[in-house]
C-alpha cells in the first residue's frame, strides 16, 4: 500500500492516465461501443489544451507562485499575426508569428523579474495590452489562414492527426530539455528555493525568462495552429482553452508552488480534459439536459480529479525539518 | 549566585528522590515507516530540575520532544504523567502540566505583531475580547521581554519580520515562559542567534524559574552552556540513551567524547602554509549596512568573520557573492565563488531532490556532454563525494529531506566544493549540527585550504573562528578589528566583538524610519492613485465635483470594492480565487431572480453560496489542494448553477435595494457611505478583531497559529467564508447597478479584483493585507474607466491603459518600498 502510494507520488502523470481510461470507458457506455477513433479524435482536439498546459508547466515551475494569465491573449495575436504574415511567406510568417509569441512572453518575464512585479499581476496586466492589440489591431489584418498550411496541420499520417504528432515532437523535446539538460535542472531548482538558487550560482533572473519565453513560444505556435485549424482567427479563440489547459497543467502533476513537472502528466491532463468534454457534449445531446448542467459537472469533476491526484503531495515550506522530513523519507521508500 | 545554583542542584535532587517525576518515559520506540528514530529511550523528568539533553544530531533528541510535547505518538512504551500512565501525551496533559516549547525553527507568525503572537497564547478563543484589550497585551508583552531580557529595546508593535533573528530568538523564548501554568519548559538550542550577555540574561531566567519548581529540558550543542546550568545530563545516541552525567563530574572535552566526536576545534599549528594572491579585496566597501568595510582573503587560507549576530557578516558574505560577475571598484573578486549557506531549508537544499542532485547543482558544466547531462558522470561525481564526506545515507539517490541537518550541511559544502570554486564562503555552515559533523566540516576546510582555496568562514560560535588563520571581527557594520595567527583566541574575538557598543545613531535611525515609513506604508500608493485619478478626472470634467456626479462615478465602482474584499480575504489565507466573477455573477443571478421574487428563498440561497465558500476553504485546506485550480473548478459550478437559474439573462433588481442605493446619508450618495463603511468594517475585522490575528495569521505561519492552540482550517474556512459574504454583497450591489441577472457580464471582477487587491497593498504569499487600501484602489480602478470614458480614449484601447497603469502603479511601489533584496 504504502510502496504503491509512493510510486503515485513519484509518477504524477498516474492520475491523469486513468482519467483518460475512465472517460474513454464512460463515451463507450453511452455509445455502446469502444471506438479507438474516440481517443485519436480527442488527442486532435487536445492539441491547444497540451501546448498550452505544457507552456503554463514550464512558467509554473520556475516557483514564485508563477503563472502566465496572459496566455489565451498571446494565442489570439499569434494567430492573427499568422494568418496575416503567412499570407506573405508561408515559412518566414510562421516562424514570425511563433516569435512574436515568444517575444510577449520576453516581456512577461522581463517585467517579472526586472520590475519585481508578480507573475500572476504581471501576465494579468500584459494580458490586456496584447488583448488590446488585437482589438485595435485585429480590422486591419487578415484573418484566413494559409491553405498549404491548413492543408498540413488538418492531415494525418494513419489515424493519427498531424497535430498530435506535433504534439508529441515539443512534448519528447520538452522532456528532454527539463529532465536531461542543464536548464531543466536550473529551472526545477529555481521553483524549488529561489534564494537557493541565486546563491548555488545559478542565474535565477534568466531561467525564469526564459522560462517565460519558453511558455510563449509554445502559446505562440498554439495559436498558429489553431488559426490554421479553426479556419481563421478570431477575438475570442484563446478563451476556450484558457480553463482546460490550466487544469491540464495541474491535474498533470506540476506542483502549484514551483519545482516540480511533468510533461507526461501534463500531455495526458488535456487529453483527459478533452476526453471529458467529449463525454459531457455526448451526454448532453443523449440526455437533452438543461444548460448549465454540463458546466456543472465538469466544475465537480475537476474538484474531483484534483481531490485525489494532488492530495498527498506534500506542501513543504521554508522551514521544515525533523521529523516530517523523515516521514517523508519513510513514505517515498 | 553560584552557591545558590549548585543548592538547587541538590534541592533538585532530593526532590526526584522524594516525589514523583513529572513525565516518565520509559522504553519509548518511535518509527518512521523503516527508519526507526528512538528505540528504548527512556527519559525522566523531575519538577525543579534543569536537564540537558545532549546528543549528535539525528540521535533523537527532537523526535524526543515532540513526543513530550504531544506533536508524535509513540509506537511502543509507556508514558506516565505524574504518575498516571497514558497512551500519549495529548493537548489536555500538556495544558494541564504547563508544556512550553521554544522551537529551533521559531514558531512566530512573522507578518503579526509581537503582542498579537503573544495574544494569541494567552487569550481565550472568544470570539470577542473587551475594549482594550490590544494595549493591556501590549504592556504585557513588554513587561514580560523586560522581565527576562532586560534593556531588550524591542518594540512589541513591531511585527516580528522587523526583527533581527536574535531579538526573534528572545521573542520566541519569552512566547514559551509565558505560560501561566508553566510547568515544562523546553529550550531548543536556544542560544543559537544570542550574544553572550543574552545568552547570560536565559540562564539566569532558566535558573530563576527552575527554583520555582519548574522542569527545564535544555538542548544545545554549546556543551559550556549545558555544563553551566544543568542538573543532569541525559545523552541520546543512535535513538537510545548513551548515559547520564553530573555535570559537575565530567568535563566538556569529556562530554565530546562520549559523544563520539573529537576533542575540540581542529589545532591549526603544523597546517600553516602560506597565504597565495588575493582573491577578493574590498576597499571602503560600503551600501546594504556595510560601512567602511576593507578586507582581504587570499588564497591558502581561512579567513573568519565574527562578531555579533546581525553586525553585517552575513551581508558581506553575500556582497561578495553578489559581486562575482560584475566589477565594483570598492570590491574586486578574482575567481569563482560558492556560497554555502547554515540557513539549509531556507536558503540551501532543493527539498524535492536526491542528494545527487543537490550536490551537483552547482557543477552542471563539469557533466555536460553534447549540451545534456551524462547520467553516468554525474553519479560518478556525486558518488565521489558521498563516499569522501560519509554521509550517512542510503545512497546518492536518498531525498535530501531524509538527512539529517548536519547530514544536509555536508551536502551542502560537497556542492561548494565540486562547483570547484576558488573562494569558499561559509554562512554559519555548522549551525545545529553535531560535534562529530562540525569535525568533518573542519577537516574539509581545512583540505580546501591546503588546495589553495579561499575560505571565508562566519560562525555564530566563537570558538570556531580559532580555525581561522586570519579572523575579521565587525560591529555595526564595521570592521572593527582583524586578528592574526595566535591572537586569533576567542576572548579576544569576544573582546573585539563588544568593541563601542554604545553608539549615537539610534536617534538617526528612529528619525529617518518615520520618514521612510511614510514612503513606505502600504497606503501611500493606493491613496494617491485615487486622489489623482479623481483629479485627473475632474480636470477633464469639471462636473464631477457635484454629489449627483460622484454618485454615478462611485456606483460602479462599489460591486469592484466588494469582489476586491472578497479577493482579499482569500488573499489572507495565502490562496487565490480565480471563479469569482462567476461566483459574483451567481450571487446576482440569485440576488434579480430569486431575492426579488421571496426574500426568504434569496436569503438561503445567499448564505448557502457563503456555506459553499466556506467548504471550499476547508476543501482546499484538507486535501492541500492549490487554491488555484479549485476556485476555477468551482467557478464552472457556480456558472453551471447560474445558467439553472436563468437560462437568458433576466430578472429584475429588488426594489428595496434600487431605493437603498440611490438613498444617502446626509447629502452623501449611499455608494460612498458602502465605501466608507466597507473600509472600516474589514479593516476592524482585519486589525481590531481579536480573530483577525488568526486570520492573518494562518496566511503567514498556520502550523504557529496550531502550536498556539487555534484551529488552522477553522480560520481557513472564516476567511472563505467572509469572501462569500464579500462576493455576496459585490453581487448585490452589483444587481443595484445592472437591474438585471446575467452571470457573464461579471466575469471580468476577476482579473479586475486581483489586480485591485495588488494595487492596494497586499501581498499574494498570504498574511500582510490592507482593506483600507483595497477600497481605495477599488475606487481607482473604476475611475481610471470613466476618466478613459471622458477622454475619449478607443474603447479598445482602455483595457490597454488599465494594464499599463497596474504594471506602472507596481513598478512605482517597487521604487518606494525597495526592500534589500540581495538575490
Amino acid at each position: 500500500m504504502k510502496r504503491a502510494a509512493g510510486f503515485v507520488q513519484r509518477h504524477p502523470a498516474i492520475w491523469p492516465i486513468l482519467g483518460c481510461v475512465l472517460f474513454f470507458l464512460l463515451i463507450g457506455g453511452l455509445t455502446g461501443s469502444l471506438d479507438p477513433t474516440v481517443v485519436f479524435t480527442a488527442a486532435r482536439l487536445a492539441t491547444f489544451a497540451a501546448l498550452l498546459g505544457l507552456a503554463q508547466m514550464i512558467v509554473v515551475t520556475s516557483g514564485d507562485g508563477a503563472i502566465d494569465l496572459s496566455q489565451v491573449y498571446v494565442l489570439t495575436l499569434c494567430a492573427y499575426a499568422s494568418t496575416t504574415l503567412m499570407d506573405a511567406s508561408p515559412v518566414l510568417g510562421f516562424l514570425a508569428a511563433v516569435l512574436i509569441g515568444g517575444f510577449a512572453g520576453l516581456v512577461n518575464g522581463v517585467i517579472n523579474v526586472y520590475l519585481r512585479i508578480p507573475a500572476m499581476v504581471a501576465t494579468l496586466a500584459t494580458g490586456y495590452l496584447y488583448f488590446s492589440l488585437i482589438l485595435v489591431g485585429s480590422s486591419h489584418m487578415k484573418v484566413l489562414p494559409q491553405p498549404d498550411f491548413v492543408a498540413l496541420v488538418t492531415g494525418s499520417v494513419g489515424p493519427v492527426s498531424t497535430q498530435t504528432i506535433l504534439v508529441l515532437v515539443v512534448a519528447v523535446a520538452l522532456a528532454v530539455v527539463l529532465y536531461r539538460t542543464s536548464y531543466g535542472k536550473q529551472l526545477h531548482a529555481v521553483g524549488q528555493n529561489r534564494t537557493a538558487a541565486f546563491l548555488a550560482g545559478i542565474p535565477t533572473g534568466r531561467v525564469v525568462i526564459t522560462a517565460f519565453v519558453t511558455g510563449g513560444l509554445l502559446s505562440g505556435l498554439a495559436g498558429v495552429i489553431a488559426a490554421a485549424v479553426m479556419g481563421g482567427a478570431f477575438q475570442d479563440m484563446g478563451m476556450a482553452y484558457f480553463l482546460p489547459s490550466i487544469a491540464a497543467t495541474f491535474v498533470g502533476g506540476t506542483a502549484a508552488s514551483g519545482g516540480r513537472s511533468s510533461v507526461l502528466g501534463v500531455s495526458f491532463g488535456a487529453l483527459m480534459m478533452t476526453l471529458m468534454s467529449s463525454f459531457l457534449n455526448t451526454a448532453e445531446n443523449m440526455f437533452d439536459l438543461v444548460s448549465g448542467i454540463k458546466q456543472l459537472i465538469m466544475g465537480a469533476f475537476l474538484v474531483l480529479i484534483l481531490f485525489v491526484s494532488v492530495a498527498g503531495t506534500k506542501k513543504h515550506r521554508r522551514s521544515r525539518a525533523g521529523a516530517p522530513a523523515t516521514l517523508k523519507a519513510s513514505i517515498g521508500d | 549566585m553560584g552557591s545558590s545554583a549548585a543548592q538547587v542542584t541538590t534541592g533538585g535532587a532530593t526532590l526526584a528522590g522524594a516525589t514523583e517525576p513529572l513525565l516518565m518515559l520509559r522504553d519509548i520506540d518511535k518509527s518512521f515507516g523503516i527508519t526507526r528514530a528512538l528505540s528504548r529511550a527512556s527519559f525522566d523528568i523531575f519538577p525543579g530540575e534543569v536537564v540537558g539533553l545532549v546528543g549528535p544530531n539525528g540521535a533523537g533528541k527532537s523526535t524526543l520532544i515532540k513526543l513530550v510535547t504531544g506533536v508524535l505518538e509513540p509506537t511502543a512504551g509507556t508514558i506516565r504523567v505524574q504518575g498516571r500512565e497514558v497512551q500519549q501525551i495529548s493537548h489536555r496533559e500538556v495544558a494541564q502540566i504547563g508544556i512550553s516549547c521554544a522551537y529551533q525553527d521559531l514558531s512566530l507568525c512573522t507578518n503579526l505583531a509581537i503582542y498579537e503572537n503573544f495574544a494569541l497564547l494567552n487569550m481565550n478563543h472568544a470570539p470577542w475580547a473587551p475594549v482594550g484589550w490590544r494595549k493591556a497585551k501590549m504592556s504585557e508583552a513588554d513587561a514580560l521581554l523586560e522581565r527576562f531580557f532586560p534593556g531588550n529595546q524591542i518594540d512589541v508593535a513591531k511585527p516580528v519580520s522587523a526583527l533581527t533573528l536574535a531579538e526573534r530568538q528572545m521573542v520566541e523564548i519569552c512566547k514559551a515562559l509565558m505560560n501561566e501554568n508553566l510547568g515544562l519548559l523546553i529550550l531548543d538550542e536556544p542560544t543559537s542567534a544570542l550574544s553572550a550577555n543574552r545568552a547570560d540574561q536565559l540562564h539566569r531566567a532558566v535558573r530563576e524559574i527552575s527554583q520555582t519548581g519548574v522542569a527545564v529540558v535544555y538542548i544545545s550543542h554549546k556543551l559550556d552552556e549545558i555544563q553551566k546550568i544543568c542538573h543532569r545530563i541525559v545523552l541520546l545516541k543512535n535513538g537510545t540513551n548513551a548515559g547520564e552525567f553530573d555535570p559537575r563530574q565530567i568535563s566538556s572535552d569529556d562530554l565530546v567524547s562520549v559523544m563520539g566526536g573529537e576533542v575540540r576545534v581542529r589545532d591549526r599549528s603544523g597546517t600553516q602554509t602560506a597565504a597565495g594572491p588575493a582573491l577578493v579585496s574590498a576597499s571602503k566597501l560600503n551600501g546594504s549596512g556595510l560601512k567602511d568595510v576593507s578586507v582581504e582573503i587570499n588564497s591558502g587560507e581561512i579567513v573568519g568573520v565574527s562578531g555579533l549576530v546581525g553586525s553585517g557578516q552575513t551581508t558581506l558574505l553575500k556582497t561578495i557573492f553578489a559581486a562575482r560577475n560584475g566589477r565594483r571598484s570598492s570590491l574586486r573578486v578574482n575567481g569563482r565563488v560558492a556560497y554555502v549557506s547554515g540557513d539549509r531549508a531556507g536558503e540551501g537544499v532543493f527539498p524535492l531532490w536526491s542528494i545527487l542532485d543537490n550536490i551537483l547543482v552547482s557543477s552542471m558544466r563539469t557533466v555536460n556532454r553534447f549540451g545534456l547531462l551524462s547520467q553516468a558522470r554525474s553519479r560518478d561525481v556525486a558518488q565521489h563525494w558521498f563516499d569522501r564526506l560519509r554521509f550517512r545515507a542510503e545512497g546518492v539517490d536518498s531525498p535530501i529531506t531524509s538527512l539529517s541537518g548536519g547530514n544536509q550541511q555536508k551536502a551542502l559544502i560537497a556542492r561548494g566544493l565540486a562547483s570547484g570554486a576558488d573562494i569558499l564562503l561559509l554562512n554559519d555552515p555548522t549551525a545545529g549540527v553535531d560535534i562529530e559533523t562540525k569535525q568533518e566540516i573542519y577537516t574539509l576546510l581545512a583540505e580546501a585550504k591546503a588546495a589553495g582555496k579561499a575560505v571565508v568562514l562566519h560562525s555564530t560560535e566563537d570558538v570556531e573562528m580559532e580555525i581561522c588563520d586570519r579572523v575579521y571581527v565587525m560591529r555595526e557594520g564595521h570592521v572593527t578589528e582583524e586578528l592574526a595567527g595566535d591572537d586569533v583566541t576567542v576572548q579576544n574575538v569576544v573582546r573585539a566583538s563588544f568593541a563601542e557598543v554604545e553608539r549615537s545613531d539610534h536617534v538617526e535611525k528612529e528619525r529617518s524610519s518615520r520618514l521612510a515609513g511614510l514612503f513606505q506604508s502600504r497606503l501611500l500608493l493606493p491613496i494617491a492613485a485615487m486622489l489623482i485619478i479623481y483629479v485627473l478626472n475632474a480636470i477633464v470634467n469639471p462636473n464631477i465635483l457635484s454629489l449627483g456626479s460622484t454618485r454615478l462615478l462611485l456606483n460602479t465602482a462599489v460591486p469592484l470594492v466588494f469582489a476586491a474584499l472578497g479577493q482579499m480575504f482569500i488573499v489572507t489565507a495565502g490562496d487565490i480565487d480565480m471563479g469569482n466573477g462567476y461566483s459574483i455573477g451567481l450571487a446576482n443571478v440569485v440576488v434579480a431572480v430569486l431575492l426579488s421574487q421571496n426574500v426568504w428563498v434569496g436569503v438561503v440561497s445567499l448564505l448557502l453560496l457563503i456555506g459553499a465558500y466556506a467548504a471550499m476553504g476547508a476543501l482546499i485546506h484538507l486535501r492541500r489542494l492549490p487554491a488555484i485550480v479549485v476556485t476555477l473548478g468551482a467557478q464552472f459550478i457556480w456558472l453551471g448553477v447560474a445558467l439553472i437559474l436563468a437560462p437568458v439573462p433576466g430578472g429584475a433588481s429588488p426594489k428595496w435595494l434600487s431605493r437603498f442605493y440611490s438613498s444617502g446619508v446626509l447629502y452623501v450618495p449611499m455608494p460612498a457611505v458602502l465605501c466608507v463603511v466597507a473600509a472600516v468594517v474589514t479593516w476592524f475585522i482585519v486589525f481590531r478583531w481579536k480573530y483577525g490575528m488568526v486570520l492573518r495569521g494562518i496566511g503567514n505561519n498556520p502550523d504557529a497559529i496550531e502550536r498556539s492552540g487555534w484551529s488552522y482550517i477553522v480560520g481557513k474556512m472564516v476567511n472563505y467564508a467572509l469572501a462569500g459574504l464579500m462576493v455576496v454583497l459585490a453581487g448585490l450591489f452589483f444587481t443595484a447597478v445592472t437591474y438585471a441577472a446575467d452571470v457573464n457580464t461579471s466575469a471580468t471582477f476577476c482579473m479586475m479584483s486581483i489586480a485591485t487587491v495588488i494595487v492596494g497593498g497586499c501581498e499574494m504569499a498570504g498574511g500582510v493585507v490592507e482593506p483600507i487600501g483595497v477600497v481605495a484602489a477599488g475606487i481607482a480602478m473604476s475611475l481610471i474607466t470613466s476618466l478613459l470614458i471622458f477622454v475619449q480614449v478607443d474603447s479598445n484601447l482602455q483595457l490597454a491603459v488599465t494594464g499599463l497603469i497596474i504594471i506602472l502603479v507596481l513598478a512605482a511601489r517597487v521604487v518606494t518600498r525597495r526592500r534589500a533584496v540581495v538575490a
